[in-house]
Formats: C-alpha cells, structure tokens, sequence
C-alpha cells in the first residue's frame, strides 16, 4: 500500500512539477482555478440567487409554449428517439470491454476532487443587497464541511484500495450505457426537489416545501427507459442480421422528420387532397420508377437513356418553378436521382428487386412526411411556432447536421466534378453561401426568401430557417470534405479502376468512407458550432433555448416574479450546452479512435 | 494465340512523348519481364494495357478486345487484367479480407461466402491465412503487397501486370514477395512484371525486355538477355544494376 502511494506520489510529481517552468505553470494555474471556483461557489449558494427560477421553467425551457394536452406526442418524439438509440447501441454493441478497477479509478479521482472542493470552498459570500449595502452571509457552514469531507474520505480511500486490489472482472462497455439513464430515472422517483407553491393570498410560500417530482415527468420516462432497454436488447439480438445497419441509419434520418412534419405537428389532413392528390401521384411516379428499372437496360431502350434522362432533369427544374403540387417537385426530384443509379444497379434480377423496393420505399416516405409537412398544424400555440425552447434548439441542430451533412457531400462531390456544369454551379453555391453571414441568411429566411420562392410555394418560418441553415452548415461541410477528398492518394483512385469499380462504387467504397474518416475531427466542431450557431436564432424573433432563458423567463412575474434571476439562468442554459457538446466530442474522439485501426 | 498485342503504341504527356512506338505480342501463359532506366516509359505502358493511361496513336488488343474509349470495353479489360502497383495502394480502411473480397462483390457480383471463402484460398497461396481480419496498415509490407496479389487475384485475371512490385519493399521481404509471384508464374498466368530483379527475370522470364526513352531497344530470352546482350544500351543497363 505505502508503495502504491509513494508511486502515485511520485508520478504526481514528475508530472506537475518537473520543472520550474511546469512548477509555475502548476501553481498558477491552480490559483486561478481556485478563485474561479471559490467565486462561483459564493454566486451560486448565495441566497439572493432563486435558482428555482431555472428549476421550476422546465416545461418552458423544454417545449416553451407546446399545449400540455398535447404533451403525449413529446414524449413520443422523446421516447422514439431512445428506442432508436436503444437498439442502435445494440446492434453496433462494440466488443471492448473495461475493467471494473477503471471504474473505481474514476471514482477515486472525483472523491479526491470532491474532497479538494470541499476544503477550499468559502465559507462566507458578500453580495449587494437592494439598499445598495454589502450583506455578507454563511455559506458554508463547518458541520455541513465535515459533513461532506467524512464520508467522502472514507469513499476515496475505499476506492483507492479497491483500484489497486487488481479485481479481474471486466465487463462490455456498451452495456453500461443504460446507466447514463437508469440513474437520473431513478432520482427522479426518490429525490425531492422544492416547489413554488402559493398560499391564499397568492403569495409564495418560504421557504419552498420539498416534494418529489410530479408523475408528469416520473412515469414517462420511467417508460421511456424500459423501452430503453427492450430496444438495446431487440438491438443485440438482430445484431448479426445483413443490411439491419443500412436500414437503421436511414431510419435514423428519417426520424426527425416524422417527428418534424406529424408527431410534433399534429397535422389536420384533408383525405379529399390525399385521395385526388396524392395517391394518384404516387401511382404515376411509381409506375415511372417501375418501368424504367425494368427496361433501362434493354439494349433499344439503352440508346434514349441519356434523352430520358435529360427530359427527367429539365422536367425537375422547370417543376419548380411552375404550379404542380409540390409533392409532384419532390418525386421529380427523386426521380432524377433514382434515373440516374438505376442503369448501374439493374443489371441483375435480384438488383431490379432491390430497385424496385427501394423505390417504392422512398415514395411511401416521401408521400407520408410531405402530407405531414404540408398540412396545416392542429396545436395551438398562441403568438409563436409550435417549437420552442430546447425542442426547437434540438431541431435547428439535427437539421443542421443531418441535412447538411449529405448536402455537404454532394456539394464537395460536386465541386470535383469533371463536368464543367456541376462545378460551376457547386462552387458556386458554397462561395456565394459562405461569403454572407449566418444572421444575415437568418434574415433572408425570414423577410426575403418568400419573394425568391416561386409563386404557390409557401413554407413557415421555422421551415425556411431549415432551409438556410441547412445550406449554410453544408456549405461548411462541403469545404472540409473537399479537403477530405484531397487528401486521398492517387494510388486508391487507380487501385480502385485496376479491379474494375465503377465511378459509382469507386466514390461510395473508396473515396468517401475515407475522406470523412479522415476529416471526422473537422465534421464533429463543424456540428458543435451548427449546435450552438442555432441560439442565433433569436433575433428573427425565434424562441430557442437560450432565448427562454435569458428573456422569456426574466419577463415572467405570474403567477411568481423572475425578474432579475437572469443570471441563475444564464448559468444554466451554458451548462446544458457544454453537457453536449462535451457529449458529442468526447463520442467523436472514440469513435475517431475505433475508426483509427483502419489509418496507415 | 497471343493475349495481348501492341502495335505502335504511341502516347504523349502534353509535348513530351513517353512512348514513341512500342510494338510486341505476348502469348497465353507466357512471362515477360521488362527493365529499363527510370523514366524510360516501363510503367506507362503497362497502365496502358489496362487503361489507367490512355494511348493515343496506335492500337492494344487484349484478350480480342481493342481499347478503345468504349467505357463497356474498359471495363471488360479491368476485369480480365490484374494489376500491382509499387506502392500496394490497398484500401487502408478495409480489412485484408475486405480488401480482396470488395472486387468480386461489387464488380462480378458474387456472393460474400463465396467470395471470402475464395479469398481464404488465395491468401493460403500466399502465405498469409492468419492476417485475414487485420488491417494493411498493422502489416509488413512484403505483406501488404502479397495481400495485393491476392486481391488482383481474386478476380480471376487473365492477365496479372506488375510494376516494380518489390521496389518498395526491405531486402529481407522481397523474397517472400518474389516467391508468390514464381508462384504464380508456374501456375501458367501470363505475366508482364516490370522489375530490376535479375534473379527473378533469370528464373521465371519466358523473354526479357529492355525499354530505353520510350523504346524498346532489345527484346531477348532470359539467358541471352544477360550473357550476351545485343545492344550497346543493354550492356550499360546491366552494367549499372548488377
Ligand atoms: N502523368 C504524367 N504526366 C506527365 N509526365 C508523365 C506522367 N507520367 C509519366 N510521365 C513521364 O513519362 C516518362 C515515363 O514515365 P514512367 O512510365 O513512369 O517511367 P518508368 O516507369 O520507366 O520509370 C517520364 O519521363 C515521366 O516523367
Ligand atoms: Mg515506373
């Protein structure tokens, strides 16, 4: 044991105090850490700070003003989300495994930080009372200090010892994971928080009675982490199953979707307009798709490909821009897409197969969210758009990534190009959209963008902020995967043409999967900065957020007064979004080290 | 029955002429080696044969197809002709049975249990069943380069084109390199290898040829070839390299 220590002594030292540079470095820094966390300890326990103003707005800082009759179909959204993971997790449940001593090495590290916190925390804190005088008050008394330092040493020596009694039991990483939910579900049941509550007179009750958490949330995600669970072991279960990977990941895209145009939306269908209108244009585009799957590859019609396909591509641009519904614009639009794989794929009869499902597929859902997008919302959210707060925040950054990301692809794809055409309009776009600030297109999405589009097509706010940011983070994307791209050596390209790929193949097996390998790091800031660029969204009069947090709730003096806690909950939204995007990077990086097996 | 027939073979890089006519037929079966001084247009010529460098003057016929800019043609070829490049260019993100199986998926549309099972056999013959689920960059490169001809191979070429296929290699793993191309030259693939192993040439070359400034300046067998040279610029070749 004395061993152990002095060897952990030891390498303390080497570490922190090598040198005099490093002693100086060391010393400073924990100085400035130090007051940083005394300061901050005496802002947050002070008692002029009402911190239930940031505990008490969690339906506003969620779903702002969302209908709590409706609230059912968050929880869907919420719920849907984790099941996805859930069997995600499952199906590419990795094999690393950890030993449980690991654990108790984290575990022993926060008790020495805890233990450390505790010693300096101050006692006391000044702030400025309303008179104008300094109040000065306790903070942090004695009994409350050792109350925290006993059983917090007692735990950080147990740790200590059980780190170093080298227990041989290992266990999957992936199936912990559950943890991360079970632990705050199970605090939601046993935990009491204090409550605003009010007497007769309306005034608040002090101080605020403690009271466990209202089955309005406990019940819920009590489900949602059973469903959790069931999902991750469905997940394990089909993990060997060909092509289920292929099939979740675009579910994946697909899920906020559904989520955007029908759970979220609730949308009012009119079964006249899905009856004349879109069952018949599903029919015919999917006829289209049928037949040319079946007949591309006859050697007649072979010759009028590139005629068909021209038509195709003329018939998509100048949809846009005349009077057809606008799901007939985007089944030409896939179209044109679809005409152009389907020779390469359909060579075969099992190929044909596959085409032909795939189409169908891809019509069903592009049928179904276009009529969700399309209709008119049944939530009634008086003043602003029916998302708000984090939801709207969630969604601008999924879109943001999601949709940019394969944008982004083409785009980059593009500029590569050998035609002439596809370049000059590819480059095109990224500079035009690069060059012009993120606020500035929030502006255009807002005020200008109704006269650009053409006459009959019209899309809510929120949608058309969708549209410019989608642009905007692809633009983004599209350059550093131009740099991906580059960075691929001439040697795969010919490798890849020695053994005969096609163009298509080549791009889809070669190039692409490394070229984001290698620009991975790039993407993830990429996705942070389009995470917190969203708060941005404020100024076009958008409530994300950070706008409930700085404004809504500071405005708020019914049926309690806020105003003034700005500050309590400004602290509060930065520390959600560093829980996140510390989430999303650290992920990155393991990913990035699972994916690194694969570098020279 | 040649397999493989160039006539006047003629290709410019912009105003500089890499190959100023080259003519020559090799038979089915057959193992041609060719050397020459660096830059003496060696390698453009074999990535002509299967297109990875367009020729412009003169005609190529492999296997009874001509090259053309038909791109049904190309693909034919690239089928048919293997190739091995001095660098390996495996795909660095796919394991070594990804890397050889990837072809006859995708391209002859096989199935993945045959196709690996395939794949298994062919890195038996080349001595490396045990790094089938590694990754090129955790590999030697003698290794990463038998990985190379397994997955030429996988394609069920008729052709195998190598082109300095140990020059980037340690001495200590050129043999085990040079032995799976013996290998295979006695399994009756026809080969063209480009390479200053002389050793090789002497054992396995049916014909030996020496290209000089986008010529060829001797064509000859294997013992002629080395003892006695009709070309003065052979005899300068070989008095360098040996
Ligand atoms: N892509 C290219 N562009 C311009 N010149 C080239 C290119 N490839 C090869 N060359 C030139 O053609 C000549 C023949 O090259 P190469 O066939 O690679 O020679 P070898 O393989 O015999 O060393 C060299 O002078 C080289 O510089
Ligand atoms: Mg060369």
């Amino acid at each position: 044991m004395v061993a152990v220590i002095k060897k952990n002594a030891k390498a303390l030292q080497e570490s922190l105090f090598s040198s005099v540079g490093s002693s100086v470095l060391t010393i400073g820094t924990t100085y400035l850490v130090l007051n940083f966390f005394r300061g901050m300890f005496g802002f947050v326990m002070s008692s002029d700070k009402d911190w239930l103003a940031v505990l008490n707005n969690m339906q506003l800082y969620m779903v702002q003003a969302y209908p709590e009759s409706d609230f059912i179909r968050v929880w869907v959204s919420v719920g849907l989300t984790f099941v996805f993971s859930g069997i995600s997790i499952g199906l590419w449940r990795s094999e690393d495994r950890s030993n449980v001593s690991s654990i108790f090495d984290t575990f022993f590290k926060i008790g020495l930080g805890v233990l450390f916190f505790t010693i300096v925390a101050p006692t006391f804190t000044s702030y400025m009372g309303n008179d104008g005088s300094v109040i000065t008050e306790e903070i942090f008394s004695r009994s409350t200090r050792l109350g925290i330092l006993i059983p917090t040493l007692i735990a950080t020596v147990a740790f200590f010892g059980l780190k170093n009694m080298k227990i041989n039991f290992s266990y999957n990483n992936s199936d912990v994971v559950f943890l991360y939910l079970f632990i705050p579900v199970a605090l939601l049941w046993f935990v009491k928080l204090p409550v605003i509550q009010l007497d007769q007179n309306k005034e608040r009750i002090m101080p605020d009675p403690l009271m466990p958490i209202a089955n309005t949330t406990k019940i819920p995600w009590s489900v949602i982490f059973v469903m959790f669970l069931i999902a991750y072991f469905i997940g394990i279960y089909f993990k060997d199953v060909k092509r289920l990977k292929n099939v979740m990941s675009i579910s994946w895209f697909l899920l906020p979707l559904l989520i955007f145009s029908w759970i979220f939306k609730k949308p009012q269908i009119d079964m006249g307009e899905v009856l004349t209108g879109d069952i018949p244009i599903f029919f015919i585009f999917f006829i289209i798709g049928l037949v040319t799957v079946l007949f591309i590859n006859n050697p007649i019609v072979k010759k009028y490909y590139s005629i068909y396909l021209g038509i195709i591509l003329v018939g998509t641009i100048a949809g846009i821009f005349i009077g057809i519904p606008m799901l007939a614009k985007a089944c030409l639009l896939l179209l044109s897409l679809f005409s152009m794989v389907v020779p390469a794929v359909s060579t075969s009869d099992q190929g044909k197969r596959s085409l032909i499902i795939i189409w169908f597929v891809a019509l069903v859902t592009l049928t179904f969210l276009l009529r969700g997008g399309a209709s008119e919302t049944g939530i009634v959210v008086p003043g602003s758009s029916i998302f708000g707060g984090f939801s709207l925040t969630w969604l601008l950054a999924i879109f943001g990534t999601y949709v940019s990301f394969p944008l982004g692809v083409l785009l980059a794809l593009g500029r590569n190009s050998k035609l002439p055409i596809v370049r000059i309009i590819c480059t095109g776009i990224i500079e035009l959209v690069r060059s012009v600030p993120y606020i500035t297109w929030l502006f255009f999405a807002s005020v200008t963008l109704a006269v650009f589009l053409p006459a009959g097509v019209e899309f809510n706010l929120i949608v058309r902020v969708l549209m410019v940011t989608a642009f905007f983070s692809g633009a983004y994307f599209a350059e550093n995967i131009r740099g991906g791209l580059q960075s691929i050596p001439k040697g795969q390209y010919e490798a890849a043409d020695a053994i005969g790929m096609s163009p298509f193949q080549k791009t889809g097996l070669i190039v692409l999967p490394q070229a984001l390998r290698a620009v991975i790091p790039t993407l993830v800031s990429s996705a942070i900065t389009a995470f917190k660029d969203s708060s941005l969204v404020t100024i076009i009069g958008l409530f994300d957020f950070l706008t409930i947090g700085k404004t809504v709730i500071d405005n708020q003096s019914v049926p309690v007064n806020f105003v003034g806690h700005q500050r309590e909950n400004l602290i509060f939204v930065a520390v959600v979004y560093w829980i996140f995007t510390f989430t999303l990077s650290r992920r990155s990086m393991k990913v990035e080290k699972r994916l690194g097996l694969g570098e020279r | 029955m040649s397999i493989i027939q160039a006539k006047d073979v003629k290709k410019w890089f912009g105003d500089f002429q890499a190959l100023k006519g080259i003519s020559m037929e090799i038979a089915e079966g057959e193992v041609l080696v060719i050397c020459g001084p660096s830059g003496s247009g060696k390698s453009t010529f074999i990535r002509c044969i299967n297109r990875l460098e367009q020729h412009q003057d003169g005609e190529i016929i492999v296997d009874g197809t001509e090259l053309t800019n038909d791109l049904k043609n190309i693909e034919t070829i690239r089928a048919e002709v293997g190739m091995v490049f001095q660098s390996f260019n495996l795909f660095p993100h796919l394991t070594v049975m990804q890397n050889i199986t990837l072809a006859p998926i995708w391209v002859r549309k096989k199935s993945r249990s045959d196709s690996e099972e395939k794949a298994m056999e062919l890195l038996n013959r080349v001595g490396i069943p045990e790094q089938a689920d590694k990754y090129p960059g955790q590999l030697s490169g003698g290794q990463q380069q038998r990985v190379a001809i397994a997955r030429a191979l996988a394609m069920d070429p008729k052709i195998m084109l190598f082109d300095e296929p140990t020059s980037a290699l340690d001495p200590e793993m050129i043999k085990e390199v040079l032995d799976a191309m013996k290998e295979l030259a006695k399994s009756g693939m026809t080969m063209i290898v480009v390479t200053h192993e002389m050793g090789f040439a002497k054992e396995v070359a049916d014909r030996v040829m020496l290209f000089d400034e986008g010529m060829m300046v001797e064509e000859n067998t294997p013992d002629e070839f080395f003892d006695n040279p009709k070309n003065d610029r052979t005899k300068l070749f070989l008095s360098q390299i040996l």
